[in-house]
This record gives C-alpha cells, structure tokens and sequence, in this order.
C-alpha cells in the first residue's frame, strides 16, 4: 500500500503551502522570547498592557505574533528569521540572547528590545561606538548593582568586623560575569569580602550554594541572571535552612524569597519598551527613538523576611506586593 | 517561502555535523557526547579567529584541527583507558565547556561588522539567496570528500570496525587507532558545523552546543529509517540521505513554528511531526 504513505506525504506538503500563505492587514509585532521563566513573564505582559494603554489591542488593530524558543539558540535563530521573512512591522525581544540574534538578522524591521543589557555590553557596538540602527527598547547598564550590593551594609551589621557575602554567577552570560567584576571591585571598597563561585546550569545550584553556606556567609547576593532565575528556590531552600538572607537587585526575586532589591521591575520594564513600540505604531517613524535605560527603579522588601532577620527596614523601601 | 529557505540553510549547516554523528554511530553503534563540546569548539574558534581578523583561508584549517583533536582525546580516553565511550564523550563535552570559555574569553562574541564566508563572495544581491549558494557548494563538496572517503579501503575497515570488531580486528587491522581517527573525523565535522552555523547566525554563544547531539541524532535517525525503507546500500546516496534528514529536522520545527501552536506545545508538536515521518514506513492499509 504505497499509495497511502504518498498520499500521507503529499498531504503534508499541501498542509505546509497552504499554510504559508498567510493574509496581512493589521500592523503585525514579532515578540522573541529566549525562555519560559517565572520572573520574565511580566515583562512579555508589561509591553503588551503598554500597547492597551496607547489604544493597540491584539485583534483589533494589532496583530501579536508570540513564539518562545524554549532555550534552544537553533530554534531561537529558526522565530527571528520567520519574523523577518514574514516581514512584521516590528520585533519586541524579550532577554540578550532575544536581542542579539534579531540585531544580527535584520538591519531593517524596528527591534524593540527588553530585558538586555546596554548596546555596549553585548559587544554589539561597530569602531565608531555606535550599535545597529534598528535597535530600540529599553536597556540596562550595571550601575544599578552597585547600589543593590551596597544596601547590603544598610540591613546587615557583620558579626565578625568584615561582612562576609556570598554569590553565584553564570559563565554563560556576560552580563552575568560584568556583574560579578562589578561586585567584586565594590565589595574591595566597601571593605566586604566576595566569595563567587561560577555556575554554568541550574542543575549544580544546589550544590554551588551549600558549598558557600559551608564557609560561613553572613549574606548571599542573588545576582539576576538565567540560572539564577531559574534555581531560585533551591538557592532560597538552602539559604533558608541556614539563616542567610538574600539581596538582589530584581523585584521579582523578592516575592520568591529575597529580603530586599534596588533594581529594575521586570513588568515596568516591558511597559516601557512597550510605550516605545506603541509610539512608534502611531507614528510610522522611528525618528527620535533610541535605546533608553530603564526609568523605574523600585526599592522593595519581603516584610516576613525581614521580620524573620529582625532587619530594620530604611524607609524608602516598600512592601513588594 | 523566504522563511523555509532559512531553515533548509540552517539544516544544510547542521548537515556536517549529522555526517560526523553517522561517522560515529557507525563505528560505535553509540553517538558521540563530544559533538556538544567540539560544535561549540569549531564555533568559537571561528568567532575568536574571525575577531581578530585572521584570513578566511586559515580558519577553516584551524576549526578542522581543533575538532579532530577533541575526537582524537575523545578516542584516545576510550580505547586507552579502556573508559566507556559515552562516559569519554561526555568527560571531553565537560572539559571543552572551560576551553571554549577561556578561548573566547568572554561567553557571547556577536560578528557583525565583521566578513564571513558567506558576505566573501557576492553570488546573489540576497543575502540569504548567497547564504544558499555558498553553503550548497560548501556541502557538495563536504559530501563528496567523506563519500570518496568512505569508500577507500581506510573508510570501509572503519565502517566495517562498528559492524564486527573482532572480524577486522584478525585482518589485521588495528581497531584503535581506527576508532581514534574515525572520531576525530567526525568532531572535525561537527566543529565545521559550528563554523557554518556561527556565521549564519551571526553570533557565538557559549551555550549554542547543549543538546545539539539530538539534532545530529534526529537527523541521522531519519536517514536511517528512509535508507531501511528504500533498501539502500550505496553510500553517496546515504549521505544525501543523511543531509536531507538534517533538513527535515529544521524544515519540521519550522513548520511548527509557522503554524503559530502554543509556545508550551512547540517541542510536543515537533516531535510528533518527526514521529510521524520515521513511522511512515510503518504504516500500512491493512486490506483483506
């Protein structure tokens, strides 16, 4: 019956010719996600209340085409060039990796960026210093952690003359090991001592933080990269069990078990980018439009933790929701 | 139709590496854990060596001489220290993560504004259209150096190794260093895989070779069962079989991804399409 498996064959074929023949009439918004993650969510749902806000709805007068790669850089390769060859009037990326790969496949459609690192910071920048035409959204540099890890010594009072912090951070992101440079160049001024320890997949979290609680930290930093976010809780689990408490610089690690953050808000930053894509629907025109950095900056604390640590909270810090 | 382009581009670079995997499943009966080290490996190589403007004629050398001597270390562990060969697969996997990171010095190293073998030549105005001439010449020759190769007295002991060891082995053939050889042979296709793929993509990225031995594994499984199910022995015409099963694969995810599923049911539905494929063999009318 070899005409069956033909046929089956052959039905495939129609099913993939006719499916590429899509229809466009509203504006279309490519969005690039790296990775399903809890703490990165908000961000896709910030851009797309912006757009609301600004009068674009999915379905009515926008179209918003989402795909997720799932952490796989062939695949992540795979949704920007279907993006590009489907022509939408704009890509929103969601993480680095988003950014980069849409940076390097197209020159022309407005990429709105989020969740990433400064032009400079992700190499992207040609000799005169200037990044691709094309690139918007919103970024961050690395002053903000500066701040966070020196609030450290606001909470903490050390209980043998030097404060001792641990942390993790992931070799495979250089936003991640800019971070770690930073910290440690602080923690010499602030006359903390570092202990960092690398980290390359979520698997070995466990083990990289009990090896730091073995060594007696008076507090563990929670830098906010990819493996971090995803091994939250095993961090804050091991933590927990030996009174250390966490300091991070991203609201949402807060309402998963860290005390306090100065940093980004990963729902403001995606609203942000979003106000820039919406702006950029009404006008037609990317005139006046760059790459800004991030403009909300929220001091948060997780009032039963603090209350677990007796830490006396300053008060420009709110309550994370 | 742009968009299927892309994906037959990026099975066409995959295809080196599906080649290195049918080396080495034909000599092991077991895939080799080296290719998510040393496919990162040729990767980096290339970016490092693109970087620091290095002439396009000697790149490629130096990806190919790279990923030889991690199969070579791959195969030396193996039949030296009489070590199980994934455990040595995955020891060399393990170790290239440092090397890779030490090479490149830094964890993401983008090539824009930099010439790559596919902006050398100027085929067509189209990138993506110059992208598939350069590549398709790329793998035609690739495609006839290892079928030439496969069909020389060396490349049939190798072949003949993975089948019964202990019959060749009384030839008078020795079966380690042809195990070593064959393993280099086959992470220098897979480094050369990373040099296609870093340059089409436009980035090197520490990370780029996790799990990238499925899709060599997937694509050389297609072939498999299409060679099995058309009865064919001629080796050029398996490795066609084997370029085209890496294009499968690509052209598969793309067709999810056009289809728009739920971003949680992408890999479920890709799997299912591949499913459906290899099985198609398997499905018969049963008529009375």
């Amino acid at each position: 019956m070899k005409q069956f498996t033909y046929l089956i064959v052959i039905l495939i074929t129609v099913f993939i010719v006719s499916c590429s023949s899509g229809k466009k009439d509203l504006p279309v918004i490519g969005f690039v996600d790296y990775e399903k993650d809890a703490s990165l969510e908000p961000a896709k749902n910030g851009f797309i209340d912006a757009l609301k806000a600004n009068g674009f709805e999915d379905g009515k007068n926008i179209k918003i085409s989402y795909r997720n790669a799932q952490g796989s850089i062939p695949t992540l390769t795979q949704i920007v060039n279907f993006f590009v060859s489907k022509k939408v009037d704009l890509m929103a990326t969601c993480t680095t990796l988003s950014s980069i790969t849409a940076a390097q496949k197209t020159k022309t459609i407005p990429i709105f960026m989020m969740v990433s690192p400064t032009v400079k910071l992700m190499n992207m920048e040609n000799a005169a210093g200037k990044g691709p035409a094309n690139l918007f959204g919103v970024v961050e540099d690395l002053n903000y952690i500066d701040t966070s890890f020196s609030n450290i010594l606001k909470f903490l009072k050390p209980k043998a003359g030097k404060l001792f912090v641990g942390m993790i951070y992931n070799q495979s992101e250089p936003q991640s090991v800019d971070a770690k440079k930073r910290i440690q160049a602080d923690a010499d001024k602030l006359n903390i001592t570092l202990i960092a320890l690398p980290l390359n997949s979520s698997a070995d979290a466990q083990l990289v933080t009990q090896s730091l609680l073995s060594k007696n930290i008076d507090a563990f930093f929670a830098n906010p990269d990819n493996s971090v976010f995803a091994s939250f809780e095993t961090i804050y689990k091991s933590c927990d069990q030996k009174n250390v408490p966490i300091f991070t610089s991203e609201a949402g690690l807060v309402q998963r078990g860290a005390v306090a953050a100065f940093g980004a808000d990963i729902y403001q930053w995606g609203y942000q980018a979003g106000e820039q894509a919406a702006q950029f629907l009404k006008t037609h025109s990317t005139a006046g439009l760059q790459p800004e950095m991030v403009k909300l900056r929220k001091r948060v604390y997780n009032p039963a933790l603090a209350k677990k640590y007796n830490i006396n909270v300053p008060a420009n810090f709110e309550p994370v929701k | 139709m742009e968009f299927y382009l892309t994906a037959l581009l990026q099975g066409f670079s995959f295809s080196a590496l599906a080649l290195g995997i049918f080396i080495s499943m034909k000599i092991f009966n077991i895939p080799d854990i080296t290719t998510d080290g040393s496919y990162t490996l040729g990767a980096v190589v290339t970016a490092v060596m693109i970087t620091h403007h290095q002439p396009a004629y000697l790149i490629l050398p130096a990806v190919i001489v790279a990923g030889g001597l991690a199969g070579a270390l791959t195969g030396i562990i193996h039949t030296k220290l009489k070590i199980n060969a994934l455990l040595a697969g995955i020891l060399v996997m393990t170790a290239l993560y440092s090397v890779n990171l030490t090479l490149m010095g830094t964890s993401n190293l983008p090539l824009n504004n930099f010439p790559t073998l596919f902006n050398l030549v100027q085929i067509s105005a189209d990138p993506n259209h110059n992208t598939f001439w350069v590549v398709s010449a790329f793998v035609i020759v690739l495609i006839a150096l290892i079928g030439y190769l496969l069909k020389t007295d060396f490349g049939i002991a190798m072949r003949a190794t993975g089948n019964s060891e202990s019959m060749i082995r009384s030839l008078g053939v020795n079966t380690d260093r042809m195990k070593i050889t064959g393993l280099a042979l086959a992470n220098a296709l897979t480094a050369v895989s990373g040099y296609l793929i870093s340059q089409y993509q436009g980035f090197t990225d520490i990370s780029m070779g996790i799990g990238i031995v499925i899709v060599g594994l997937g694509s050389v499984i297609i072939a498999e069962t299409l060679i099995n199910w058309f009865r064919i022995t001629s080796v050029w015409l398996s490795l066609i079989l084997v370029l085209t099963g890496a294009v499968i694969f690509r052209l598969v995810l793309s067709l999810t991804l056009d289809l728009g599923v739920d971003a949680n049911l992408l890999q479920l539905v890709t799997a299912g399409f591949v499913l459906l494929i290899v099985s198609l063999p398997r499905l018969r009318l049963r008529t009375r």
